[in-house]
């Protein structure tokens, strides 16, 4: 690992990566601040433009948007009541309460304070457990690693949505579409349909702007027009945290981030669930659970704590299996691969100065987002009330840029429009969009693996029941299976006697 | 001008509210699995017509694609044998309400995309898509502070300049 250490170093602090981070942090804070608008949106909306970039710039850039975007959510969680992510809904229990008791500032700070916290620790989890796991994942042969992307397919499918077979539907769907263009073996083109622009493939980041961005913006026709408005003059008390305050905080946020990081570890799992979780631990380990809900200081630094330190932890899966933990870490994984960063243990042996450069990145992502989060929380805080009449054009400007920036053409544009149709109808019939871009994201990897295998066992599926690991991932992808079914059932029996 | 505007929002508004009013309701889960099932067919149908293949293949290119639809249509027959069995045990199925009104916005807010994609294809030039962008999501929103143009007209210009002059990318 040392020997990674020295030049990754190097490698990572360059004038180019500490703007690009700045930059990413400050659009992941700006975006996550906004409620409506998410850090997936965000991540998909900026990803065209590291095409152009390097390996180290582009993943610090999509870093910073990742990470900041833990942060950001709670800014308006705290001043308006009002999560600006789905992850700092637990944020918001006691953020805004104590805001509403004249200490915005320092419901902010506790916020930021337990969010870098987080963040740092799930970084330097990544950096020691990720080369201890890409050694385990080295000894997985093609069967084995098919049966790893059934598994991480399955526990994504079967947590997005309502229903666990719309969500398989939609990873099969996903699938298909990675399907289109040449044939991974053969070069043989399927499903263009004459179309040469086909022959090449969909490319990810077009077919994201469609299912994820340009369908948020048809789904403004489900919402109200509200009007956000912010008092800026409440984030003017003095924030001061006492010592007492700290101690208190200590436990929840070192206990917290513990969760965060083994959630994080979980395909399919994400911040939400690790906020909650971490919430209600630090509630029940309280000496004062009564005041959970009315502004307690653990409250929030539980809730933030955990959230990011989903973060790195995401990525251990991902750089040592190919397997992204959520929706927005797999579109990181597209550009990984574009710069030719193939997941797995070469990427921390003959690629390790590059790996180790972007997991010692994710540290300082953190420390960038601290300085930013307390010398721009006012100007993060007064975007909040931008408003939608202003925004939603500037979106399908940025969205439209760069589905045409991928290729310069128009088709990707096309596309773009045809796959928020697609998402749209998707909508209507209650099928979840993550399965799709995770089918989309695995489809390669899936069916190379899935040939390869029958190949070396000319043609018998026996080979994935052949090995230990591939038993041990079949037996993993039934309990999981069991485990989402019985969850689904106890959930709708409570909403049957509700 | 102004008195046009407003009589054009109030006929707005009577539209909106007698399409609101109206909703159709359908078995969900019935016609998720039909749609699909029916998808998946086809592209089983349509495979030796688009996935060329070599007699020599032990696993060919139509392998993967053909184990998707396969559990794809495995999946719709759940879904369609779970909600038969509802109706023949007389169990209330699950429905999904669709109003009339949120789809007519969502029409609407399509023709807006579709006129930026046009607009900027036609023409050439992206930066007149991004302005008709603009003005058409202005427009729908209704709204009426000028200062919100200039703002959002400003901004897409400069989105152009951008990706154009500091990305340098060709529209």
């Amino acid at each position: 690992m040392l020997q990674y250490i020295v030049p990754a170093t190097g490698l990572l602090f360059t004038l180019e990566n500490i703007l690009w981070i700045n930059l990413g942090v400050f659009i992941g804070s700006v975006f996550a601040a906004i409620p409506g608008l998410s850090v997936i949106l965000c991540v998909i909306l900026f990803l065209p433009v590291t095409y152009s970039m390097t390996a180290i710039p582009g993943m610090m850039f999509l870093l910073g948007i990742y990470c900041a975007g833990g942060y950001g959510g709670s800014v308006s969680a705290i001043l308006i009541n009002t999560p600006g992510t789905p992850h700092a809904a637990a944020t918001m229990l006691d953020g805004h309460p104590l805001s509403e008791k004249g200490r915005t500032k320092a419901a902010l700070k506790i916020a930021l304070y337990a969010s870098t916290f987080g963040g740092v620790f799930s970084a330097l989890m990544l950096l020691f457990l990720g080369p201890q796991v890409a050694r385990v994942a080295a000894q997985l042969g093609t069967a084995e690693y098919f049966m790893v992307c059934v598994f991480g397919l399955t526990i994504i499918a079967g947590v997005s949505g309502k229903s666990m077979i719309k969500g398989l539907i939609s990873a099969c769907l996903g699938l298909l579409i990675s399907c289109v263009g040449s044939d991974p073996m053969t070069s043989y083109d399927r499903f263009t349909f004459g179309i040469s622009r086909l022959y090449l493939g969909l490319d990810l980041a077009v077919c994201l702007i469609g299912l994820f961005a340009l369908v948020e913006i048809m789904a403004k026709a489900e919402k109200r027009l509200d009007r956000l408005n912010l008092d800026t003059t409440q984030i003017k008390d003095d924030g001061v945290i006492t010592k007492a305050e700290y101690k208190r905080m200590a436990r929840p946020v070192l206990l917290s981030s513990i969760i965060g990081v083994m959630v994080g570890i979980i395909p399919g799992t994400g911040a939400s669930e690790a906020s909650w979780f971490s919430y209600n631990t630090a509630k029940n380990m309280s000496k004062h659970p009564e005041e959970f809900g009315h502004g307690s200081v653990e409250g929030i630094a539980a809730a933030e704590s955990a959230n990011n330190a989903v973060t790195g932890a995401t990525l251990i899966p991902l750089l040592t299996l190919g397997i992204p933990g959520d929706g927005t870490v797999a579109i990181m994984l597209s550009a990984l691969m574009i710069n030719g960063l193939n997941p797995g243990l070469s990427l921390f042996t003959t690629q390790g100065d590059i790996m180790y450069a972007i997991m010692l990145g994710l540290i300082l992502v953190n420390i960038f987002m601290l300085l930013q989060g307390k010398f721009l929380t006012s100007l993060f805080a007064k975007v909040v009330s931008i408003p939608q009449e202003i925004l939603t054009p500037i979106i399908v400007i940025f969205c439209f840029a760069g589905a045409y920036s991928v290729n310069e053409n128009y088709f990707d544009v096309g596309v773009a429009l045809i796959f928020g149709m697609l998402a749209w109808i998707l909508r209507k019939l209650e099928l979840p969009p993550v399965p799709i871009l995770l089918g989309l994201v695995l489809g390669g990897m899936t069916e190379t693996n899935f040939r390869r295998a029958l190949l070396i066992s000319n043609g018998s599926p026996k080979i994935f029941f052949s090995s230990v690991y591939c038993i041990i991932f079949l037996v993993l992808i039934l309990l999981a299976v069991g485990a989402i079914v019985r969850g689904k059932m106890k959930e709708r029996n409570a909403q049957k006697e509700e | 001008m102004k008195q046009w505007v407003e009589h054009f929002n109030g006929r707005m508004d009577a539209w909106g509210r007698k399409l609101h009013e109206k909703e159709i309701r359908i078995p969900i889960d019935l016609v998720t699995g039909l749609v699909f099932a029916l998808f998946a067919l086809m592209v089983l149908l349509v495979m030796p017509d688009q996935v060329a293949i070599s007699e020599k293949d032990v696993v060919n290119g139509r392998a993967f694609p053909t184990l998707l639809m396969t559990v794809m249509l495995l999946c719709c027959a759940m879904l369609i044998g779970k909600e038969v069995y509802k109706l023949a045990t007389k169990q209330p199925l699950n429905w999904k309400v669709i109003n009339v009104q949120v789809e007519a916005k969502a029409l609407a807010i399509l023709g807006i995309l579709l006129g930026t994609y046009f607009l900027s294809k036609w023409t050439g030039l992206f930066v007149v898509g991004a302005v008709f962008c603009c003005l058409g999501f202005l427009l729908y929103f209704r709204c009426r502070k000028k200062s919100y143009y200039s703002i959002t007209l400003v901004i897409a210009v400069a989105i152009w300049a951008a990706f154009r002059f500091v990305l340098g990318v060709g529209f």
